[in-house]
C-alpha cells in the first residue's frame, strides 16, 4: 500500500515542470557550484559568473519542458544553457581577454614548479571561452565524456577532438589516447 | 593523461574562479520565485515570439554600442572614483565589465547621492531590473537599451511608506526604512515588460517597488531591513544604473 502511494507522488521534475518553483531549485541547486565554476573560467570574473548562473537558471526553469522529464539529462542541459548565457554576456559586454590580474592575488606563490605553471597559465589566457569550455568539463567537472559531448551539442568524437585540440594548446607533446 | 597535467589545470582553474557566493543558491531562487515561466500558448508561437524579440534586442544591442561614454557624479555627493573602464587603463582592451571593488565609489551612509550621466538620450528607456546579493552588499541593477538617464537622486527615506507620482496613493512595502530612487529622464514602458514590485529574500534589500513612471520621470522605492550604507554608479555596453546596500 505504502509503495503504491509512493509511486502517485510526482517527482521533484515532474513538479518543477508543472510550475513549483521549490522543486526546481532543488533539482538544480547541486548543480550550482559547477555551472558557477564554468561561468568563472568562461569570463573570469568572478561577479558576472553568478549574474550568468541566475539568468542561466531563470532561461533554464522557463523552458523546462524541452527536457521532457529527462532527469537524467538535466546536468548536460543546465550547464549547456549556462555555457550559452556566458557567450550572451560576453557579446553583450564586448569581452575578448582573460582578466588575468583579477585573479593575481589568490595565487600561491610557493608551489614547485613555478614556470610550468606560469606557461600553463599564460597558455590558458590565450584561450578563448569556447575554447575553455571542453577543458573545464572534461579536467575540471570531471564530467564524462557523453555528457561533455551533449553539453557541447556534439557528437563523442567531436567533443574528444575539441578537448584535445585545447590541451594541446596547453601542452603541445600531449596525444590524442590521453584523453580517453 | 598526465595526472600532473590534470592537477595543474584544475589549479589553474580554481585560481580564476574560487568558490561561489554562499548565497548564490539564495539568490537564484529568489529569482527564480521572481520569474514563473509562462505556460500559455503553443510552442510555436514561443518560437516566433522569441525570434522577434531576439531581433529587438540585437537592434537594440547594435544601438546601444554606438552610445558609451563616460560617467560623472556630481561633486560633493560621493566619492567619486570613475568606474568607466576608459578611465581604468589596463593592458587589456576589453571594456564594460563589473569593476574591482577597488574602483567603484565607497559606500555613503546618510544623505542624497546624485549621479549624472554624459551623453544621454532625452529618455532613457529601462529594459530590465535584477537583483542579487553578494558578499557584502545586495544590488539592485536597471538596465537601459539606449543609454544612461539624465540624471539620478538617491535618498534615505522614514519609513516604507513611498507616494505613488502619478495617483498620490500610498504604497508600504516590506522593511523598516526605505531609499528612494529618482531617474530623470528615464521611462519604464515603453522596453520593459518586467516586475514592478520585486520581493528579495536578501539581508537588507527586501523589497523594490516602482512608485512612478510618469512624464519621463520613473522612481522606486526600496524597503530595507535596516538603515544601511549605500553606493551607485553606472556600468557600461549595456548602460546600467547600479545600487548597492551593504548588508554587513
Amino acid at each position: 500500500m505504502m509503495s503504491a502511494v509512493m509511486e502517485q507522488r510526482p517527482s521533484a521534475m515532474q513538479r518543477a515542470t508543472e510550475g513549483d518553483a521549490d522543486s526546481f531549485a532543488m533539482l538544480i541547486d547541486p548543480l550550482l557550484n559547477p555551472a558557477y565554476r564554468l561561468a568563472a573560467v568562461m569570463l573570469s570574473d568572478r561577479m558576472a559568473a553568478e549574474d550568468a548562473v541566475q539568468e542561466a537558471s531563470v532561461k533554464a526553469w522557463r523552458n523546462l519542458r524541452q527536457l521532457r522529464g529527462d532527469e537524467g539529462s538535466l546536468r548536460a542541459w543546465f550547464l549547456s544553457i549556462v555555457a550559452n548565457e556566458c557567450r550572451m554576456t560576453r557579446r553583450r559586454r564586448w569581452w575578448s581577454v582573460v582578466k588575468s590580474a583579477e585573479v593575481e592575488s589568490e595565487r600561491r606563490t610557493d608551489l614547485p614548479s613555478r614556470e610550468a605553471l606560469a606557461d600553463l597559465r599564460r597558455a590558458l589566457a590565450r584561450l578563448s571561452p569556447d575554447e575553455r569550455l571542453p577543458l573545464v568539463l572534461y579536467f575540471y567537472l570531471d564530467l564524462p565524456l557523453d555528457e561533455v559531448a551533449r553539453t557541447l551539442r556534439v557528437t563523442q568524437s567531436a567533443a574528444k577532438s575539441r578537448i584535445y585540440r585545447a590541451a594541446r594548446r596547453l601542452r603541445s607533446d600531449l596525444i590524442l589516447e590521453e584523453v580517453s | 593523461m598526465s595526472q600532473n597535467f590534470r592537477r595543474d589545470l584544475n589549479r589553474e582553474f580554481d585560481a580564476i574562479s574560487g568558490s561561489p557566493s554562499p548565497a548564490l543558491s539564495a539568490r537564484v531562487r529568489a529569482a527564480l520565485a521572481e520569474n514563473r515561466p509562462a505556460r500559455t500558448g503553443p510552442f510555436w508561437m514561443a518560437g516566433l515570439a522569441a525570434g522577434l524579440i531576439a531581433a529587438i534586442v540585437v537592434g537594440v544591442l547594435v544601438v546601444a554600442s554606438f552610445n558609451r561614454h563616460q560617467t560623472s557624479v556630481l561633486p560633493g555627493t560621493a566619492p567619486t572614483p570613475s568606474t568607466t573602464p576608459s578611465s581604468n587603463p589596463s593592458p587589456s582592451p576589453s571594456p564594460a565589465q563589473t569593476p574591482p571593488d577597488s574602483n567603484l565609489p565607497a559606500f555613503v551612509c546618510a544623505g542624497p547621492v546624485s549621479l549624472v550621466g554624459t551623453g544621454s538620450p532625452t529618455v532613457a528607456f529601462v529594459d530590465a531590473v535584477r537583483t542579487g546579493t553578494h558578499s557584502g552588499y545586495d544590488r539592485m541593477t536597471i538596465e537601459f537599451n539606449n543609454g544612461e538617464p539624465g540624471r539620478v537622486d538617491m535618498s534615505p527615506h522614514d519609513g516604507t511608506t513611498f507616494t505613488q507620482g502619478a495617483s498620490g496613493q500610498q504604497v508600504t512595502i516590506s522593511g523598516s526604512t526605505g531609499l528612494l530612487v529618482i531617474i530623470h529622464g528615464s521611462d519604464e514602458h515603453t522596453a520593459y515588460g518586467g516586475s514592478t514590485d520585486i520581493k528579495t529574500a536578501y539581508s537588507v534589500l527586501l523589497e523594490l517597488r516602482q512608485v512612478e513612471d510618469f512624464e519621463g520621470t520613473v522612481q522606486w522605492g526600496l524597503g530595507l531591513s535596516k538603515t544601511a550604507c549605500y553606493r551607485a554608479f553606472y556600468l557600461t555596453n549595456p548602460a546600467r544604473l547600479v545600487i548597492d546596500i551593504q548588508n554587513s
